[in-house]
């Protein structure tokens, strides 16, 4: 579903990723971690095309994004994207922030968009607050409306960018049921996040990066159990023992 | 102080025989009016457009919008004026320079003052425009690509919606501004409301009362720009947004 191929990016000297190279085979859902600064978010924004980059590939269902030729719009459309903090649209309500992108990308009715944006909100349990705004919900519910909005494009892959960083503790585990009930319905998601329980439970596989390489890519299993590089077992004793 | 009052002289007929003094500053008000609107009009539709380019990835096109908002906003605004009055028609093409200089002269001096003012003010608004797009989270334009939109979708649906709204109250200042500079445009001969006021000092020598009525019209216009924008203000106010409801 998503290839990347020796993908190098730089801002001027200034190296931000180096040969990163990966797959992201259907129904998989990827944990992306790392200390910050290493790239995690770069590489993520990298397969929609949000960061350009310098050299190498990305395919995502067979398209690739680096080509110039690339309708990137068309592309982004199909990849849902979720951002750490929200940014929902804040002079819409809930409801139209779900339906605005599929009335003018997708050409759906306000009709058929306001009904597809009500059975996600019932979904992620916010269909209540439909009329609302961006403002008068918590971090939590905003988070779910982004993932709702999200989906209401019908995604073939999602992309998690911190989903849960800027959130008050108590509501971090309402996205992540969430975003643990899309991985079980067979979502493919790329998700960069510091929830080690979260890719416990639902991983396919854990890619640890640092200063702007992939150094681990591994089922859960085998990440959490034996890493095999120092600086990914050093980030593991710091991150798991609290 | 030996002045002698006289609130009557409006009421008397002027010296030139066409109504009456209070028709002078009325006038004057009418032009100081026209003048504003019409030009403010075309200051928010050039703003708007340069404000824009100012923030796009293209830098041919930002460029071009920043030396534009340098040049308006860095030449005395009344330099300006006597540019475009004064030495404009003589750049033109020779057939349209004619026409323009064998127009009526208060449709030169109004078009000359409309497209000064315009321009001067549109810098301003530029300025305006762009700060309102830049102060949003820069997720917002990645927000809006990531949905699927052309950059100019998001523009349209994400950045402007909210940049317009947090631009309101110094775009009010900009709006007031428009009719005090106005007055500038008296040096070239334009009768609007301060040159009325002078002329009435000219021909009735009472100044006092003259720059009264004239303080007190541009008063009433402010009051009403400052009350106009308030309103526009509570209307697109975003609930759950900074000073929202």
């Amino acid at each position: 579903m998503i290839t990347m191929n020796k993908v190098s990016k730089h801002y001027g000297s200034f190296q931000v990723l180096t040969d990163c190279t990966t797959q992201v085979h259907k129904g998989e859902v990827i944990v992306v971690c790392g200390p910050s600064g290493s790239g995690k978010s770069t590489l993520i924004k990298c397969v929609n095309g949000l960061e350009p980059f310098q050299s190498g590939e990305i395919i995502v269902n067979g398209v690739s994004v680096g080509d110039p030729k690339t309708n990137l719009s068309k592309l982004r459309s199909t990849v849902g994207m979720v951002f750490q903090n929200f940014e929902l649209f804040p002079h819409m309500s809930i409801i139209d922030n779900l339906a605005i992108a599929q009335t003018k990308v997708l050409a759906r009715t306000q009709e058929q968009a306001r009904e597809k944006g009500f059975k996600l909100l019932d979904r992620v349990g916010l269909r209540a607050q439909a009329e609302k705004y961006p403002g008068q919900l918590s971090g939590g519910q905003q988070q779910r409306v982004a993932i709702a909005r999200a989906l209401a494009m019908d995604p073939i892959c999602m992309l998690f960018d911190e989903p849960t960083s800027a959130l008050d503790p108590e509501m971090v585990n309402e996205v992540l049921d969430v975003m643990t009930e899309l991985a079980q319905e067979g979502m493919t998601m790329m998700c960069v996040t510091h929830e080690m329980g979260f890719a416990k439970r639902v991983a396919s596989r854990v890619i640890f990066m640092d200063q702007g390489r992939i150094v681990e890519d591994d089922s859960k299993e085998a990440f959490f159990d034996h890493a095999r590089s120092e600086r990914a077992q050093q980030f593991l004793a710091k991150i798991l023992h609290h | 102080m030996g002045y002698n009052w006289n609130w009557g002289i409006f009421l008397q007929p002027t010296a030139t025989g066409d109504g009456t003094y209070l028709g002078w500053m009325f006038y004057g008000f009418k032009v100081t009016i026209a003048l504003s609107l019409s030009a403010w009009f075309i200051a928010l539709v050039l703003g708007a457009v340069v404000g824009i380019l100012r923030t796009v990835p293209n830098k041919w096109l930002s460029g071009f919008a920043t030396a534009y908002v340098e040049v308006f906003r860095n030449i005395p605004l009344l330099v300006q004026l006597f540019l475009w009055y004064f030495v404009m028609p003589e750049l033109l093409p020779e057939n349209l320079g004619n026409a323009f200089k064998q127009s009526n002269p208060i449709v030169q001096q109004f078009l000359s003052s409309m497209v000064c003012l315009a321009l001067f003010t549109s810098a301003r608004v530029a300025e305006q425009v762009r700060s309102g797009i830049n102060s949003l989270p820069p997720g917002q334009k990645n927000a809006g690509l990531a949905m699927g939109f052309t950059l100019s979708q998001t523009y349209r649906y994400v950045l402007l919606p909210m940049a317009v709204r947090l631009i309101v109250p110094p775009l009010t200042s900009e709006f007031l501004n428009i009719f005090k500079n106005s007055a500038v445009c008296s040096t070239i001969g334009l009768l609007e409301l301060a040159a009325q006021g002078r002329q009435l000092v000219d021909y009735t020598a009472q100044p006092y009362e003259s720059f009264i009525a004239v303080t007190l019209a541009y008063l009433l216009i402010n009051v009403v720009v400052m009350f106009g924008m308030r309103w526009v203000e509570e209307q697109v106010r975003v609930p759950g947004y900074i000073g929202g409801k």
